[in-house]
């Protein structure tokens, strides 16, 4: 017996719900496998990692929290690559999104309002949007590839945090230390449940994931970002102009993600550190494409991700899994779902040996 | 029992006290669940593989007594107090926070679990519940400060730092004075990584300042890459830091500044158990055994380990103290005056670089 791929008429609209579903289940299998290979209690591993942080009520803050910037920098990355725009560099759109806010609330210590966070919110987003136009100024007018230098500004953007924390914004009280001071109260984003960790950025995520579902499947906007991704010769054809969508497809991703950090300092972090950096723009790559780039996909992938991070912990304290085990989860997550992909184009087919005869 | 309203008074009254009771004293356990937190991998050997030690010596001394816990490779930020609220959670009585990064997450958790004893290493901000502990590493820096002034052909050191924070600035001056009492003309380059550990950072620092002339290599960092490429390019040496390193570079390891935390673990995780748990304060070094020197390297030769090993008995008697005048900062001015030892307290908060420094960037 053998199996042949074949190429369908049509991309197949179940597989490409199934996929992702299959990616989560494959993963969770052949994790427990190989985890138990080598000497671990592989089962126990997919439970704590994927089943405890939801099972166990007192985890929800912190999918919460930990899912928000995930999500909102997802959702800008869905529609850049909706579009065909492959913006790696969220991570540095993030970070100068965060160091803008923080600019704000230096800036305003001391001071109450209600106006404040809505500037720092604002700032981030402009820091974000900023920060994601030089790629898209060298992509539209040099031809740059965008992959490359919105990837590199990242570690430019890593560089500039510990060049603003070491000199102009250090906490005088802080021993030396090179971090900026505690925010004041009126630059922290507030808690919406009382008693928990759950902050204002949950629930702004959520309301970005479904602003943009509708922006992106009933708009002229949508539209247009949808077909210039599909069809660019069509969508040339019909009048959409190429940079133009570069630069609206750079500046929704890296606003969102300058979204993400200016929520992220002003709420969990409530000061600018060395350590701010975590990760959340290149990870909500995977989000993104787990979420198959539709805007409600991607709350559901911040969660499953939101879930392994949890849950690694879990894991190490209570089965003394290795912390590497969850970049190990994550990243077969994303292997599955990428080779899964294949069979949204095509159909595996099984084929007879006679049938094959003449063409082996 | 039925509950009548006389009995439902003095339960409900007795659930009120509870939370008051344990918030002013400790109480005595039959068996502790200890939960450790590294920023960096038990395996980086060097600073969290110290730490691991000093639990796995809890668990050895402790026998039954005792269930420990650990989440490595935690990063600095609010993930932390996730963690911190996990092992809480999990029922641990006693939590080291083994990094000066976790120190806003466990202001932030511990006021939550007021019957959980926290401590927190090198860190400054202490709380009803959160203890602190460090230990006196300048005084290690010190003894491999004289062995590299009297080796260093070039006499000039590299010194790879994570953060310019005091414990660090404090550990840089501590090797350029006692180099500088050797060979006058002895210097120290530092250069700030921004991370406790990146093998790959501290290596590219090593080679750009092996490019610049340093013949010597110290590192506050937490493994051994810089050793390795002091020892693929043949300088004169290195030492190791937080655990004896030699295993990485046999030829180039002088000598190394081993952390052993598991005296000071046993203490609390003992006062823990008996009920009397109380937030120190506490700041050991080689007369308590919690810094400790690694084997010489072979090739130092005898008079330098002598005067190494005077070093570090002037240290131990309290005869000693690198941090005594005349010091100058590194622009000429006079610091602290002759005779006179710095305190605990401008040691803990040094911002400025002895002369022999270059100025980092």
């Amino acid at each position: 017996m053998q199996f042949r791929l074949e190429k369908r008429r049509e991309p197949s609209k179940l597989m490409s719900y199934a996929t992702p579903v299959a990616a989560v289940l494959l993963t969770m299998v052949l994790g427990a496998v190989i985890f138990s290979v080598i000497g671990y209690d592989g089962i126990g591993a997919v439970r704590e990692i994927f089943l405890t942080p939801l099972t166990n009520s007192y985890k929800w803050q912190d999918l919460g929290v930990k899912a928000a910037p995930l999500i909102i920098i997802g959702v800008g990355l869905s529609i850049a690559y909706r579009a065909n725009v492959w913006n790696i560099g969220a991570e540095g759109q993030y970070i100068v999104g965060g160091l803008a806010g923080t600019g704000i609330a230096l800036l305003t210590w001391g001071m109450t309002g209600w106006w404040i966070l809505p500037l720092m919110v604002l700032a981030g987003m402009l820091g974000g949007m900023a920060y994601a136009s030089i790629p898209a100024l060298l992509k539209t007018r040099l031809n740059v590839n965008e992959i490359l230098t919105s990837l590199m500004l990242t570690y430019a953007s890593v560089q500039l945090i510990y060049y603003l924390i070491r000199a102009p914004w250090k906490d005088p009280m802080g021993m030396g230390f090179p971090q900026t001071r505690l925010f004041s109260e009126a630059a922290r984003l507030p808690t919406i449940i009382p008693g928990t960790i759950v902050h204002l950025g949950v629930p702004i995520a959520v309301l970005v994931g479904l602003v943009a579902w509708f922006i992106m499947s009933k708009s002229v906007f949508g539209y247009r970002m949808r077909v210039v991704g599909a069809a660019p010769h069509a969508a040339r054809y019909g009048g959409f102009s190429e940079n133009r969508t570069i630069w609206l497809a750079m500046l929704v991703s890296g606003g969102l993600a300058g979204l993400a950090g200016v929520l992220e300092v002003a709420g969990p972090f409530q000061r600018m550190v060395p350590g701010f950096p975590t990760n959340y723009g290149f990870t909500a790559i995977i989000v993104a494409f787990l979420g198959r780039l539709n805007p409600l996909g991607v709350i559901v992938a911040g969660v499953v991700l939101a879930i392994t991070f949890v849950g690694g912990e879990v894991a190490q304290t209570t089965i003394g899994l290795p912390n590497a085990a969850t970049g190990i989860f994550q990243a077969m997550m994303l292997f599955f779902l990428l080779a899964g992909d294949i069979l949204i184009k095509y159909r595996l087919r099984r084929v007879m040996p006679q049938a094959t005869a003449g063409t082996a | 029992m039925t509950i009548s309203r006389r009995n439902f008074v003095k339960i409900s009254g007795a659930a009120m006290a509870l939370p008051l009771m344990g918030s002013s004293a400790f109480a005595q356990v039959e068996k502790i669940k200890i939960g450790f937190i590294y920023v960096g991998s038990i395996n980086d050997n060097g600073y969290n593989y110290a730490h691991n030690q000093g639990r796995l010596y809890v668990e050895e001394k402790l026998g039954d007594k005792v269930e420990t816990v650990f989440v490595e490779n935690v990063p600095e930020g609010p993930d932390c107090e996730r963690v911190i609220r996990e092992l809480a959670q999990q029922g641990c009585n006693l939590i080291f926070a083994t990094s000066f990064g976790f120190g806003d997450s466990l202001v932030k958790v511990a006021p939550q679990f007021p019957d959980v004893a926290f401590e927190h290493a090198t860190g400054y901000m202490s709380g009803p519940n959160i203890g602190l502990y460090n230990a006196r590493f300048y005084e290690g820096r010190a003894v491999c400060g004289t062995i590299a002034g009297h080796l260093s052909v070039t006499g000039k050191a590299g010194y790879i730092g994570s953060f310019p924070i005091p414990e660090v600035v404090m550990g840089i001056n501590a090797l350029a004075l006692s180099g500088r009492r050797i060979n006058p003309a002895f210097t120290v380059k530092p250069v700030y990584i921004s991370t406790w550990n990146d093998p790959a950072k501290e290596a590219d620092a090593a080679r750009a300042m092996i490019d610049q002339g340093i013949d010597i290599i110290a590192q506050h960092t937490d493994g051994p890459a810089a050793l390795q490429v002091a020892a693929e390019r043949g300088i004169v040496g290195g030492f190791g830091q937080g655990a004896d390193m030699s295993a990485f570079a046999p030829e180039t390891q002088l000598t190394a500044i081993i952390d052993h935390w598991g005296p000071h673990y046993l203490a609390s995780a003992e006062a823990v158990l008996a009920g009397t748990w109380a937030p120190g304060n506490t700041w050991e070094g080689l007369k308590e055994d919690v810094v400790q020197m690694g084997p010489y390297n072979a090739k130092v030769p005898a008079d330098v380990v002598a005067d190494a090993e005077k070093i570090k008995a002037g240290q131990i008697d309290g005869s000693f103290h690198i941090f005594t005048g005349p010091i100058n900062d590194n622009t000429g001015a006079e610091r602290v005056a002759a005779g006179v030892t710095m305190t605990d307290a401008e040691l803990l908060s040094m911002d400025w670089y002895v002369e022999g420094v270059e100025q980092p960037a």
